[in-house]
């Protein structure tokens, strides 16, 4: 699996499992960035409570998370979520679409919660974009979305297009060489002729980007790095294009970070098998062989008489 | 083994083995220093470091290993100030085995440990490179994560019995 799919594993298997055979549940599960979701039955087997909670929630309301949720949910959205949640949807399976392809997509659509909260300023962007298209000049103002403790995303729409910024932090100093490696790749990659119209990837070390360098509270350390993707009309001119856009880039910084951690678990499968061939090199030198104690099944130590 | 390192590694293996018999002098060879006493004979061992990436990696790299130390014997856990690591090898060690085996086990480090830097920092490179163009062809195409997998599972169906 080389990307991740924006929709969440654990709603969209219980609720396939939960359409052939309701049974009574509460569970809580977690997702990317720390949002938490909540999915319970009420009073009846059939009536599914689905609550999250995000970290960025009102700065998500401000660009319009609540009117894309409304849009993509209609009803199920209740109008007042579950205490400690920020938004929940009421499921009755008993008046979901029939079987077959229409309740995948239902159950997919509601697997997307996530995506489609955190879509909302992009969504924004988009239409900020096409608003300012016919003026030809000014830039819209910079939203930025604090979606985890310290990292941050900042999204502007200009004239002729849209960009986003992300801010990520390097917790080790292996990660931070790491992380360079992978963004100079991204930075490198539009060079190939097939992928020469996707969007452009900027990556500053410990100095913000220019759009953003008037934003306060930003930290300058060594150990933050800033990715920004320009997006162009063609990007998200298309509503389905536009979708796949969204979805890709808002998982950016956890593709990043998770194949840094791919890399370095590699590496370590990588150096154990070396250090054992190294060790059976050394053995060879040892003059006398090494007597192992050797254990019954029971636990008793064997002894040859 | 490359050639450029061969003769090199040929002084080193001819000097350890010189060393090991225990005479009383030190000896200095290059990037490797040794200097044996009377009962002990210490190698120390830079590994070359090109940039950040080689750095990062021969310091986890050598750490791995030290961290190993009692199972290696001869290997110290901590190395001589300014260089990567260190072998100390004692007389009750050339008691206990076979010596030119021990050099055997110095050189084959020697001739290892670059190669395996190396190859980590191509394979790194490798995957962000794969890793950053299939993100950007998926977003270049706008294509959902479904296609997408529908895409792989084909490709992959396809090798699988394509005839080899």
């Amino acid at each position: 699996m080389i990307l991740l799919e924006p929709h969440n594993y654990i709603i969209q298997t219980t609720l396939v499992d939960k359409f052939s055979k309701p049974t009574t549940l509460d569970v809580q599960f977690v997702d990317f960035d720390g949002v938490r979701f909540h999915l319970s039955t009420l009073d009846r087997k059939t009536v599914l409570l689905l609550s999250m909670h995000i970290r960025c929630w009102d700065e998500l309301v401000r660009y319009g998370a609540q009117d894309v949720l409304r849009r993509e949910y209609g009803s199920l959205v209740q109008s007042q979520p579950e205490s400690d949640y920020n938004i929940s949807l009421l499921i009755d399976l008993e008046k979901a679409p029939p079987e077959g392809e229409q309740r995948d997509a239902f159950i997919h659509s509601i697997a997307l919660m996530k995506r489609n909260a955190l879509a909302a300023p992009f969504e924004l962007a988009f239409k900020k974009q096409k608003e300012l298209e016919n003026s030809s000049s000014g830039q819209g103002d910079i939203m930025a979305i604090h979606y985890r403790d310290e990292e941050a995303i900042y999204i502007q729409a200009a004239h002729d297009r849209v960009t986003v910024i992300f801010s990520t932090i390097f917790r080790e100093e292996t990660d931070r060489i790491f992380g360079k490696v992978f963004l100079q790749e991204f930075v490198d990659a539009r060079r190939l002729p097939q992928i020469q119209n996707a969007p452009q990837v900027l990556f500053t070390n410990r100095d913000p980007p220019l759009e953003i360098r008037h934003v306060p509270g930003l930290r300058d350390s060594e150990d933050i790095g800033y990715v920004t993707f320009v997006l162009f009309p063609p990007h998200f001119s298309n509503p389905h294009v536009a979708a796949g856009t969204v979805s890709h880039i808002q998982l950016f910084r956890n593709y990043l970070h998770y194949h840094i951690k791919c890399s370095k678990a590699y590496m370590q499968s990588r150096m154990r098998h070396r250090v054992s061939e190294f060790q059976k090199v050394l053995n060879r030198a040892k003059t006398e062989v090494a007597s192992t104690e050797r254990k019954t099944v029971t636990g008793r130590t064997l002894q040859t008489r | 083994m490359s050639n450029v390192l061969r003769p090199y590694l040929a002084a080193v293996r001819s000097t350890l083995t010189a060393a090991l018999t225990l005479e009383n002098f030190p000896s200095q060879v290059g990037g490797c220093s040794s200097s044996p006493s009377v009962n002990s004979i210490r190698v120390s061992i830079k590994i070359k470091q090109a940039d950040e990436i080689e750095r990062i990696l021969c310091h986890k790299f050598t750490r791995f290993l030290m961290q190993r130390a009692e199972s290696f014997i001869v290997l110290r856990r901590k190395p001589i100030k300014g260089y990567d690591i260190s072998f100390l090898i004692t007389n009750t060690h050339t008691e206990s085995m076979l010596k030119h085996k021990i050099v055997d086990f110095i050189i084959q480090f020697m001739e290892d440990v670059d190669r395996e830097i190396s190859e980590m920092k191509l394979s790194l490179n490798a995957r962000a490179r794969t890793v950053a163009e299939s993100y950007l062809t998926a977003v270049s195409l706008g294509i959902g994560y479904r296609v997408v997998t529908r895409l792989k599972c084909i490709l992959w169906s396809y090798s699988a019995f394509a005839p080899a």
